[in-house]
């Protein structure tokens, strides 16, 4: 990216004089500047920080629950950490979606566009904080897992284990990040919360659902979630065409489409 | 500096805003003035690289709104105060822009401070009145320490004391050597305020001058103790009038021109002065009447 320097504009005069400190000079908008301007503007809201709380409340109820009802023998922090995340997966896109749709429901637009004109990399740098917010909040479903592993292993007769952790938790954070890239992307796309919310969450389900009975086997080509599940396995089964096919229609397509949307979209 | 040339917009057939075309010089305020729909917040959101024009250029110190690589620090812009996001408080939402414009932290408090709103840093927007928000905006808008200001209805809300206020600011702003395009519907505080205006209709500009130019075509007022003999005095030495319904005349020639025909046929003068109070009114439906029925 280029980040450009310019000298403070040339005025006769300037205003505010009063105020005795003289600005530092401007510069352009690095991009990490801009990610980390996103990053604090999902946090510095009441919403944003209720959503954030909700995630963790409904990870530490599900440990909660699964703590009191532990089945036989050795549990593995798996147990906790796919009942915490179950939520996560759930809400994170959210989180996408909203970094990329609040701007025009609050009209916040209009002041992020003119103080950042070059609206494709603001929206890019949505894109990145969605997901580092979002890996923010996975860690802390992760270390409530750990902590709910441990206190398992203290207060109860069971044996636990952390057999496998590396795998499960690689496998979760992609599962993760790229919910929460195709949450950003239809939120990109349609610029209402709750419609892009709706479409994202009943379109690729309907789609899993209907496709098999349709197209039998050639629903696969289209089923995002399966095509999620094995890169979060790591394992592609020899349908490499089918996942990237399915990722470049539901994650990449809405992607370029919204960035190009937004970028040409009239800010009222 | 604020240069715009030929700007046009158009949605499908319908053209918002055709050719339109001005300059807004340092060290003035220029008011700009349309009924609504006549095309002034399309104008606006094109200048600051909101809204792609259909054609035409529009440049701020000589550059493209888009190109300037951190707006904020050369132009400050209010087009919405309402465009806030009312869950975070009015320190937040600078402090915010701040940290983008690249000014140091201290100067969000500052700026609160100078529109008088330090006492309600701490609260959430969503709580603030209309004209607090308008303050809000404005002090947004000077954050960056801009050359230029670029304000749409920004006495919109605004108590007497607040549209006092903002006057004193604009008016120091451009002393300085600042740049202000600023719209309003409140045609009395605009000729209070303002050097120039430039007044659009139906999507072209119908009128562009300083404010005395373009109000100095509504005459003079004069009141005689005779009013009949003095409509006649008038009107004998060719000079065309318009009685008023107090009795005055308004006449179209200098107050020179009036005071001697009125001598000559031995009148009494109780009043002789330069026609105002509503003239930008009559002005404004003068010249945005036509373009609008058509």
């Amino acid at each position: 990216m280029t980040t450009l320097t310019e000298a403070a504009p040339v005025a006769p005069a300037k205003h505010k004089a009063q105020a005795g400190t003289a600005l530092p000079p401007a510069r352009g908008q690095a991009f990490l500047k801009l990610v980390a301007i996103e990053l604090r503007k999902s946090v510095n809201t009441r919403s944003g920080r209720v959503l954030i709380g909700a995630i963790l409340l409904i990870a530490l109820a599900a440990m909660t629950w699964q703590i009191t009802h532990l089945p036989e023998g050795t549990i593995n922090v798996e147990a906790f950490l796919s009942a915490g995340s179950t939520g996560a997966m759930l809400i994170l896109p959210v989180i996408g979606v909203m970094a990329m749709t609040s701007e025009w429901t609050q009209r916040t637009a209009l002041t992020t566009f003119t103080l950042s004109p070059r609206r494709v990399r603001v929206q890019l740098a949505k894109f990145v904080s969605a997901v580092v917010l979002s890996a923010v909040v996975m860690t802390g479903v992760v270390i409530l897992a750990l902590g709910a592993t441990a206190l398992t292993g203290a207060i109860t007769d069971h044996a636990t284990s952390y057999a496998a952790l590396g795998s499960q938790l690689t496998g979760a954070y992609l599962m993760m990040a790229l919910n929460v890239v195709m949450g950003a992307a239809f939120g990109a796309v349609i610029a209402q919360t709750a419609v892009a919310i709706l479409v994202f969450f009943i379109a690729p389900t309907a789609w899993s659902l209907a496709g098999p009975a349709l197209f039998k086997d050639n629903a696969n080509w289209l089923d995002v979630f399966s095509a999620f599940g094995r890169i979060a396995e790591r394992n592609l089964n020899g349908m490499l065409p089918e996942t990237l096919t399915a990722i470049g229609v539901w994650v990449v397509l809405p992607t370029i489409v919204g960035l190009w949307l937004s970028s040409r979209r009239e800010v009222k | 500096m604020i240069t715009v040339e030929n700007l046009t917009k158009r949605y499908g057939s319908t053209t918002a805003v055709q050719d339109v075309s001005f300059t807004v010089a340092p060290g003035s305020i220029t008011g700009f003035l349309g009924p609504n729909g006549a095309g002034k917040s399309t104008t606006l959101r094109m200048l600051t690289g909101l809204t792609p024009p259909s054609s035409g250029t529009a440049t701020i110190t000589g550059k493209r709104y888009v190109e300037l690589p951190n707006p904020g620090r050369v132009v400050g812009v209010m087009l919405d105060a309402a465009a806030q996001h009312a869950g975070r408080t009015g320190r937040e939402t600078l402090a915010l822009n701040a940290s983008l414009l690249g000014v140091p932290k201290g100067r969000a408090d500052e700026m609160l401070d100078a529109v008088g709103l330090a006492h309600a840093a701490k609260r959430r927007v969503g709580q603030y009145s209309l004209g607090m928000r308008q303050r809000l905006g404005i002090a947004n808008a000077l954050l960056g320490d801009p050359a230029v200001l670029i304000l749409d209805e920004p006495a919109n809300g605004m108590d007497p004391e607040g549209i006092r206020w903002m006057r004193g600011l604009l008016q120091d702003f451009a002393s300085r050597g600042g740049t202000v395009i600023l719209s309003s519907h409140l045609l009395g505080e605009v000729q209070a305020t303002v050097d120039r205006l430039v007044v659009i209709g139906g999507g072209r500009i119908v009128a562009d001058g300083s404010l005395d130019e373009l109000l100095a075509g509504t005459g003079t007022l004069v009141r005689g103790l005779d009013p009949i003999g003095l409509n006649q005095a008038l009107t004998a030495a060719g000079l065309h009038l318009e009685p008023m319904h107090d009795g005055a005349l308004r006449v179209d020639a200098t107050a020179e021109q009036v005071g001697r025909a009125a001598a000559a046929a031995g009148q009494v003068l109780l009043e002789l002065r330069q026609s105002d109070g509503a003239g930008l009114e009559d002005l404004f439906f003068q010249l945005t009447a036509t373009p609008a029925a058509a």
